[in-house]
């Protein structure tokens, strides 16, 4: 079964979207904070990440993104970003620019609030081509 | 009317130089006489004259060079008039030639000589209205200069080239750049939308030339930079830059905006929950476990309710900065509106074994103050110390007297906080997220009201705390004389 990583300091989105992955067939792990996330890395090794941007501090999302990316397994990991606020920061990504996903290390922005739905759309999109290129 | 005339007779003749004396004085002039050049000379350098008349004919320094004298080493405005026994046109000539205004031919009658010096007085009126003119300009050059030199502004004058031709001392600290004639219009800005915008003004007619407006944001301070065309006439002549500092504007706004997302985002997350829950609710996943699904309809009132209370607390904020509340001020005893306050909350405490007490020293507690004010301060902080307690633990008030000012420290043995997590407690929205926090709701708003209502009161407010140990927070408000 797929792993999932969420981390966001919502504690009900986490409960709502990990209740709902689960029942469609994925193990979720979730965390509550950028440290507790770091912490699941290693010993989660999740197929794909669901990261909220701003957390403790406003671009919490990015740095750990980054961290991520430095394991080793983990940097080809789908690194999908839900955000609230993507145009209240200012920035405005184009994920499907290469230049800018090498720089920001996402592989895709949702603006929150994400439907469930689209959420597992997104994760199969995700994990399916991954599962393509082998 | 003017000042006396001053004349000056210039004649080796003493008949000649009285007579003339005679006459004018008798015309109300003010005459003085020399017999040859050199004391002409001495008296002119002497004392300022308007009008001279000098006999060309003298021994010694010949009345042209007098005349050459007086017009060209010392620059003095002194109508001359020469007079000669020569009455031909070359005379003439010769006379207007070296610099003199006009001849009377000798011998002249009393008329002549006033028809003459009326001539002449004429145009030293002239002379002197013109004097006072360039002093009068200069002046409102100078008062037109020292009010641009004195601007909080920054001046930049370019002219029709691009070149800049003024830049006052604001300008210059703005730009770091002194003025100098090598200036080019590219020293001073480096911004290519800048610098477009410059050449589109000059080169439009004034009709179409539009003011445009940058903002250097990049540093502080940050600059308003605002082009306008400069207007000679019908044409444009130039471009006028006033540089301003808005730093403060900008800053307010940055916070605004700040504030802004971060309502947006404090507004969509509990919606976000609710709406998951009863998506993950109508899946029908939990149709058979009944527990489940009023778990989580749990959840969704907490979150609803805290929603609430977050839209309760923004109308409040916005009321209080529109200036709206009305604050009714009174005379407290603040011992009292303390126990007041904490028998509201002693039906929460009791339900989680927590004690709640009251240390006071000798009053008095008088505080001027408006009730709500002093609910909003206190009834925040013991409804944290409730939340972030635990189940069979404390939760002390202790208040005393501290010269002009009244301590009260609010002292729960709760879950506590770490150094860094203290770092932002008072800022709006910020609530600490970990693990111990995950199931308290709040709406991040409370301290930071907390700490503005307190600050209108000239109150303060600090926190110590340790990890799983609890915090203390501890309030200073102004007390009054009983």
């Amino acid at each position: 079964m797929p792993k999932v990583l969420i981390v966001d300091d919502d504690v009900d989105l986490l409960e709502g979207q990990k209740i709902f992955l689960e029942g469609n067939g994925y193990t979720v792990k979730t965390a509550l904070s950028m440290k507790e996330g770091v912490e699941a890395l290693e010993s989660f090794l999740p197929d794909i990440i669901i990261v909220d941007l701003m957390m403790e501090h406003y671009d919490s999302g990015f740095v750990f993104c980054k961290k991520a990316r430095e394991i080793p397994g983990l940097s080809d990991v789908p690194m999908i970003m839900q955000t609230a606020a993507p145009k209240e920061t200012g920035f405005t990504f184009d994920a499907s620019n290469p230049k800018e996903r090498e720089w920001m290390k996402v592989d895709e922005i949702l603006t929150k609030p994400v439907p469930l739905n689209r959420l597992k759309g997104v994760i199969e999109q995700y994990l399916g081509r991954s599962k393509k290129d082998g | 009317m003017d000042e006396q005339l001053r004349v000056i007779a210039v004649d080796d003749e003493e008949g000649m130089r009285e007579g003339i004396k005679r006459i004018l004085r008798k015309k109300g002039y003010d005459v003085d006489v020399a017999e040859d050049g050199e004391s002409a000379i001495e008296l002119i350098n002497q004392k300022p004259y308007d009008l001279a008349f000098i006999d060309l004919k003298m021994p010694g320094i010949s009345g042209f060079k007098v005349t050459e004298y007086i017009n060209e080493d010392l620059e003095k405005n002194i109508v001359v008039v020469i007079v000669s026994a020569l009455a031909t046109v070359e005379a003439a000539v010769e006379v207007t030639r070296h610099g003199a205004f006009d001849f009377l031919v000798k011998p002249f009658t009393p008329n002549d000589l006033i028809q003459v010096t009326d001539r002449a007085a004429r145009q030293c009126r002239l002379i002197r209205e013109r004097q006072k003119y360039l002093s009068e300009l200069n002046s409102e050059r100078n008062i037109s200069r020292q009010m641009i030199n004195s601007m909080q502004e920054g001046v930049v004058v370019l002219n029709l080239r691009a070149k800049p031709v003024l830049l006052n001392p604001k300008a210059e600290f703005f730009l770091g750049t002194r003025f100098s004639e090598s200036l080019e219009k590219d020293d001073l800005f480096k911004e290519k939308n800048i610098r477009d915008a410059i050449e589109t003004i000059i080169s439009s007619p004034p009709k179409e030339a539009k003011t445009r407006i940058f903002r250097l944001e990049e540093n502080e301070p940050v600059l308003q930079i605002r082009i306008d065309p400069l207007i000679r006439g019908d044409e444009t002549g130039g471009a006028i830059i006033i540089i301003s500092d808005v730093t403060e504007d900008w800053k307010a706004e940055q916070d605004k905006n700040r504030f802004v997302s971060m309502v947006a985002h404090e507004l969509k997350s509990p919606m976000a929950a609710i709406i998951n829950y009863i998506d993950v609710i109508k899946t029908g996943m939990f149709d058979t476990k009944v527990d489940r699904i009023h778990e989580l309809l749990d959840r969704c009132k907490i979150r609803g309710e805290t929603l609430l209370e977050l839209i309760q607390d923004l109308l409040y904020i916005n009321k209080r900065n529109a200036g709206k509340i009305e604050k009714s001020i009174e005379s407290l005893d603040l011992r009292e509106v303390l126990e007041h306050q904490m028998e509201f909350y002693r039906g929460q405490t009791e339900n989680r074994k927590i004690r709640l007490s009251l240390e006071a020293e000798e009053g008095p507690y008088t505080v001027k103050a408006d009730r709500a004010d002093l609910d909003r301060i206190f009834m925040n902080l013991i409804s944290n110390g409730i939340k972030y307690n635990r189940e069979n633990s404390e939760l002390v008030i202790n208040m005393h007297r501290e010269k002009s000012y009244i301590i009260v420290k609010v002292r729960d043995s709760g879950i506590g906080m770490r150094e860094e997590d203290m770092k932002n407690l008072f800022q709006e929205f910020y609530r600490i997220r970990n693990k111990r926090t995950s199931g308290i709701s709040g709406t991040g708003l409370g301290l930071a009201t907390v700490k503005r209502v307190l600050s209108e009161y000239n109150g303060n407010i600090t926190v110590a705390s340790e990890q799983d140990k609890g915090s203390v927070f501890t309030v200073s408000f102004p007390a009054v004389s009983a």
